[in-house]
């Protein structure tokens, strides 16, 4: 994986240079914006449990997905639902510590498009769940730390699509 | 490989989220972040003044050696190397990490040096001087902050 400073470094030494001004105000915005994201990561991960439930509540759990013949109909197949909205929100949290979304690709989204089509995971109710877990997150955390965590929410999400 | 990328690998093996005690210490690497990045340009300004500084030192301390042979290219040769890893000293400096000075810098170094008929003592004494040069530059808090990994790239090298 990479984050914000080493996918800067990688991509100057690759052309054997230093940091240019626009690179070196990129990392300045990203140290000055360190402590919104340590803050908002120990927030999330105190209230992970809940984040997952709130947003599965909101936008799964009432409609006929839960219902028979539902792809969340048996619980096996609820606890599989939820576990992998707790892994999205994990690594959305490491992304946003991160302020890149190289995680999200190597962990989460390589080949999960295609495991979801072949075990019939509908790809639109998945993510609706995750544009909730979004508003569900930011409610938390606050609007500004809601917008970074929203960037990689939204990455799944087209990842996804 | 910044602190941030490796609490969140060592987090992502245990799948947890970065521990207290991860988060304090990414939040002080964010917070020094900026003091780094100016290090790191001072450095980087500087290049042409500090590799030429560092070259003539060299040769005074070894005298004997390809570089200083008066043949150009290997002359020329010498003063790039020293570029490259004042380089990567400067891209550590940011990261707050030795891995990419080992990873692009050292990595099969000994071999190249060898291979090429370069004596490596005298490669380890032309970085111990581009070190002496670059530090001279600083102040004394931030030459602290550079000196450990100029250190670690100069026992990388030694033979």
């Amino acid at each position: 994986m990479q984050d914000a400073i080493t996918a800067l470094i990688n991509s100057s030494d690759v052309q054997g240079r230093y940091l240019d001004t626009a690179g070196v105000d990129r990392l300045r915005a990203y140290f000055q914006s360190g402590d919104l994201r340590s803050r908002a990561a120990i927030n999330i991960s105190a209230n992970a449990n809940s984040l997952v439930t709130q947003a599965v509540a909101k936008s799964l759990m009432y409609t006929d997905i839960t219902a028979p013949g539902g792809n969340m109909y048996t619980c096996r197949r609820y606890a599989a639902c939820i576990r992998d909205m707790d892994y999205f929100l994990r690594y959305a949290t490491y992304a946003m510590l991160a302020g890149d979304p190289s995680i999200l690709d190597e962990r989460i989204l390589n080949g999960l498009r295609e495991t979801y089509n072949s075990l019939g995971v509908p790809i639109g109710a998945t993510v609706r769940a995750v544009q909730s877990m979004k508003e569900v997150t930011t409610d938390l955390i606050g609007a500004e730390a809601g917008r970074e965590m929203g960037v990689y929410f939204d990455y799944i999400c087209s990842g996804l699509s | 490989m910044s602190i941030i990328t490796r609490s969140i690998t060592t987090a992502d093996r245990e799948a947890r989220y970065p521990n207290a005690g991860e988060l304090q210490a990414i939040q002080e690497f964010f917070e020094a972040g900026q003091s780094r990045l100016r290090i790191a340009a001072a450095l980087a300004a500087n290049e042409h003044k500090i590799v030429e500084n560092g070259s003539q030192k060299f040769w005074e301390r070894c005298p004997v050696t390809p570089s200083n042979s008066g043949n150009p290219r290997f002359r020329a040769s010498c003063m790039r190397d020293q570029s490259w890893y004042l380089r990567l000293v400067t891209y550590s400096v940011i990261t707050g990490d030795v891995d990419l000075i080992r990873k692009v810098g050292t990595k099969g170094a000994k071999e190249m040096y060898e291979s090429l008929g370069v004596p490596l003592r005298n490669v380890v004494e032309c970085m111990r001087c581009l070190k002496e040069v670059a530090l001279d530059l600083l102040r004394l808090e931030d030459a602290a902050e550079v000196a450990p990994y100029f250190d670690f790239l100069i026992q990388e090298l030694i033979p």
